[in-house]
């Protein structure tokens, strides 16, 4: 298992490293000169000095290293390669600088990651508590009318975009019933703390988490049933039921032990995909996250950040990924084997 | 039991669900309709209507109640309502007639409007007027900005009704006429005096300028100017530079910028009649003239047919009628909206004895009872917040959607069968390295992914086309992986059965193999997935459209279509913009996943065991 974990490590890393240059690549062909946007902020100073103007234009363009080529400047954003005599990159902890906010990249990006993690937490475990027993119901009554019922909502259920039940649900719920608040993130004016501060983002953050789980309870709730259907028609199953034990028993401590691997698995895969998923979500409710961050960035040049998120989603997929790996290491001893492929 | 071939017992299958049934029925009227309705209904991206913005789904605008069909005495209508009087004096309203900007009703007539006898009733744009029997004015509707009375915030009021109208009755018989514009209002009276009031500031800028002109005859409302005819057949307009450098469009086809007066020099102007953007005049040589702001080339005026002459022209929104001395019909202008659709029976003389243009309707009449009408009649899915049509962008950006959906699956399914075939085949180093770079493109972010590369699209300077067939490009080739690891396992199964074995003792050559004998073993499989992920596709586009990074409005697909509907204002109010594009989008990926999921159970032979 280690040898086998250490591989994959070794080959994330090395697809992490292609993957950040490939976006890196692709995010530096925007036109957009920001060397000049700097220059033209001091254009004042060098009103009748065509010349200095030039001069500060060509300097910024040596800060930022637009004077070389794309692999000394992905190199020197990484911190493998010196600025003046400096390393300063990734790999140094230096996130960068937002030209937007003019703050610090990082700090920048500090509230927005909590705001993000906060809602897809809470989706996640919301859908969880939700699709988990649906599944097993539905894959127990497997057939019957109820599950036909449940199988037809959750077809109905993924092929609802996002946008359109983000829509649905602000007309049901702030619309019809004014229960919840379409956007903000606190109780304007107030200070609360603790507990209290808790509730009130929940309050303000209720709708895009009820939109972001029911969007997932299609999709979740099919793979469980899936998984537990097929678990269901494992031979230690017919020899728990043969062995007289209770239904229940053989339904969770048997059939469900077998349904959690690939559970698992989608579960990981899954919250990471919320990531890339909950961007639009943000984007509706303007709610200050990781995806709002990315667009507003996106649309306002501000490079640094929008590279720090993109290496951060890249990140996240591929660790997803691992994880994935990891657990089907641990649940599937076939895998750990690392036999090759069969020829 | 009689025996049947694999591809019958698969139909049989389908047919006997219901579910599939249903979504196969609703996927092809959708495919026809987004398909083939463009093809009759093609969109002008341009358009748009300022005077139709957000109107509700209908059908009613040129139901003319029955009452006043009968017995018509005036009609009038400016945007989305119209106003008719009938010959006992009683005043009838149709079309929009709820304003739901501002929140008034318009057939919500006040007491003395529907107590009294009225002689003459206009439509505004968001108010209307009438006089009764007795002379006094009375007018409903919007007040806020000085249409009339002095109640309302006045803040925009340019000029507030004259005291004396609302003080003591006009002459009630000395009344020539009552016209409406835009948040103005005329009165002309046979003696030639005016009185004018409204917020002329954005509905006639030459009001104060045209106020005093002698010897009135007739007066009309332009979007924000007012003109008229003197009793000399003098063309007047108070003080304004349109006039002066116009485009002309004459009688004998000419088109050119010039000054209007200088082009009618010494003949006299019979009769005038305004559209929102320009003037039409009967010259008394019996030849036509359209002036005005330059526009569409839809402007032309008419052909006169020989022998007959022009008595009298009248002017709609964005079209004229004219009638001729023999009583045929004319009509020309804009006809986006059917207006100058004149209906067969109507085309002959001695058709009408009175043809009134009213807004975007068109009425014929023959001694006071209605002889034919035509022109728009609403929209049946709602205007959006330009005055478009969401019934046509629904289609057109329907043909959209599904066209980048199907592509973008073409192209993914190209790249996975590929990679897919040849990884599965021959193993070893090459299944290796194109594994490898699978799983990097399966491990690429998406949405991110593809906002980057949008965002790159829309910097650079490329046509629109190219775009999205690049938008195409970019969903198809972020979205193989899956496919390929798919096909790949499904050859790795096939490749060990004697089938292939045998083909191989044959000498049949490996590529042959590989995509003659293998491929169409796991095609149900590629059906299936394929299904599933062209509603994926679909999604996507819309997602990326919705975002503003995928196709550019004003091209409509069903994405961008919702762009801007996701506040509680158009939730609310214009429910009619976010309703039917999220409806059809819905019901097109619902239908699909439908399709997709009854066809891997009926390819899978198992699927049927396990009930």
């Amino acid at each position: 298992m280690g040898k086998y974990l250490l591989r994959r490590v070794g080959y994330m890393l090395l697809v992490l490293v292609l993957l950040s240059f490939l976006m890196y690549l692709i995010y530096s062909m925007i036109p957009f000169d920001r060397a000049r946007a700097l220059a033209e902020e001091q254009r004042a100073a060098y009103k009748n000095d065509p010349a200095g103007f030039e001069a500060a234009y060509q300097n910024y363009r040596h800060q930022l290293g637009l004077d070389r080529s794309v692999v000394f400047r992905y190199l020197r954003w990484i911190g493998l390669v010196p600025v003046d005599g400096v390393y300063d990159g990734l790999l140094q902890g230096s996130l960068g600088w937002s030209f937007r906010y003019s703050r610090p990249a990082a700090e920048v990006l500090a509230q927005p990651l909590r705001n993000t993690v906060f809602l897809n937490l809470f989706s996640t475990v919301l859908s969880l508590g939700i699709t988990i027993p649906l599944g097993i119901f539905c894959a127990v009554h497997r057939g019957s009318r109820r599950d036909t019922a449940v199988q037809i909502g959750t077809v109905v259920g993924y092929s609802v975009p996002g946008f359109i039940a983000a829509i649905l649900f602000i007309c049901l719920f702030a619309v019809i019933l004014p229960v919840f608040p379409v956007s903000g993130m606190k109780t304007p004016g107030s200070s609360y703390t603790g507990l209290r501060k808790f509730f009130d983002e929940l309050y303000y953050m209720a709708l895009p988490i009820l939109v972001m789980t029911f969007s997932s309870l299609g999709g979740m709730t099919r793979y469980v049933r899936a998984a537990m259907t097929e678990a269901l028609t494992m031979d230690c199953v017919r020899t728990a039921r043969a062995k007289g034990l209770r239904e229940r028993a053989v339904i969770y401590s048997h059939a469900w032990r077998n349904a959690l691997i690939p559970v698992i698995t989608l579960v990981i895969g899954w919250f990471l995909r919320l990531f890339s998923g909950s961007l639009m979500i943000e984007n509706i409710f303007a709610l200050n996250g990781m995806g709002k961050l990315y667009i507003t960035c996106l649309n306002a040049n501000d490079y640094e950040v929008v590279l720090l998120l993109q290496m951060f989603y890249v990140t996240l997929a591929l660790l997803g990924n691992l994880l994935i790996d990891i657990a089907y290491g641990l649940a599937d001893p076939r895998v750990r084997a690392d036999r090759p492929e069969r020829r | 039991m009689e025996s049947l071939s694999p591809g019958r017992l698969a139909l049989r299958r389908f047919f006997r669900r219901p579910a599939a049934c249903i979504a196969l029925v609703l996927l092809s009227g959708i495919f026809l309709f987004v398909f083939l309705g463009p093809l009759f209904d093609p969109i002008d991206l341009s358009y748009a209507e300022p005077l139709h913005k957000n109107l509700s789904p209908s059908y009613d605008m040129l139901q003319i109640p029955d009452a006043l069909s009968r017995n018509i005495r005036q009609i009038s209508s400016r945007s989305s309502f119209s106003v008719g009087l009938d010959g006992d004096g009683r005043v009838y309203t149709w079309g929009k007639t709820y304003l739901r900007d501002i929140g008034t009703d318009l057939s919500d007539l006040p007491e003395e409007v529907r107590g009294r006898r009225i002689l003459h009733a206009a439509a505004g744009v968001d108010h209307a007027a009438a006089i009764d029997e007795n002379g006094y004015v009375l007018c409903w509707g919007a007040y806020d900005n000085g249409q009339y009375g002095h109640n309302g915030s006045m803040l925009a009021a340019a000029r507030p009704q004259p005291e004396e109208l609302l003080e003591r009755p006009l002459d009630p018989s000395g009344v020539r006429q009552l016209v409406c514009g835009n948040q103005v209002t005329a009165i002309l009276m046979n003696d030639g005096t005016t009185y004018l009031w409204g917020n002329y500031s954005i509905g006639a800028v030459n009001l104060p300028s045209f106020e005093g002109t002698k010897d009135l005859a007739k007066i009309v409302f332009l979007q924000s100017l007012i003109a008229g005819i003197t009793t000399d057949g003098e063309f007047v307009y108070g003080s304004s530079g349109v006039f002066e450098i116009c485009e002309i469009r004459a009688s004998d086809g000419t088109v050119f910028l010039g000054n209007l007066r200088e082009y009618i020099g010494d003949r006299k102007v019979l009769d005038i009649a305004a559209s929102m953007t320009d003037v039409c005049l009967l010259l008394d040589d019996g030849s036509l003239v359209i002036a005005g702001a330059s526009g569409e080339d839809t402007r032309r005026t008419p052909v006169i047919p020989d022998g007959e002459t022009v008595v009298v022209l009248s002017g709609g929104a964005r079209h004229y009628a004219a009638l001729t001395d023999t009583g045929r019909i004319l009509t020309w202008g804009s006809n986006a909206l059917d207006q100058t659709d004149i209906p067969a029976g109507l085309t002959e003389p001695g058709a009408a004895d009175e043809v009134i243009c009213a807004g975007f309707q068109t009425y014929a009449v023959r001694s006071g009872t209605l002889a034919g009408k035509w022109g728009f009649r609403g929209y049946l899915m709602g205007s959006d917040e330009l005055g478009r049509d969401i019934f046509t962008r629904v289609m057109n950006g329907g043909r959209m959607t599904m066209t980048i959906g199907a592509a973008a699956v073409l192209i993914s399914a190209v790249i996975g069968i590929l990679i897919g075939c040849i990884s599965g085949y021959s193993g070893g180093k090459t299944d290796f390295f194109l594994m490898r770079m699978t799983e990097i493109f399966a491990a690429i972010p998406f949405l991110p992914f593809a906002l980057v590369l949008s965002a790159l699209l829309r910097r650079t300077d490329v046509k629109e086309d190219v775009r999205i067939f690049l938008i195409m490009v970019v969903l198809g080739v972020l979205s193989w992986p899956g496919l390929a690891r798919l096909i790949r396992g499904q050859v790795l199964a096939e490749r060990e059965k004697e089938f292939v074995l045998a083909a191989q003792a044959m000498g049949v050559p490996e590529h042959r193999i590989a995509f003659r004998h293998i491929l169409p073993n796991v095609i149900s499989v590629i059906l299936v997935s394929l299904t599933l992920d062209f509603a994926g596709c679909m999604l996507t586009e819309a997602t990326l459209s919705y975002l503003g990074f995928g196709v550019q409005l004003p091209r409509p697909t069903w994405g961008n279509m919702l762009y801007g509907c996701n506040n509680s204002i158009v939730i609310r109010s214009y429910w009619w913009r976010w309703v039917f594009p999220a409806l059809f989008l819905s019901v097109s990926i619902l239908a699909i996943n439908i399709l997709g999921d009854t066809l891997r159970d009926i390819f899978d032979p198992k699927s049927e065991v396990e009930k």
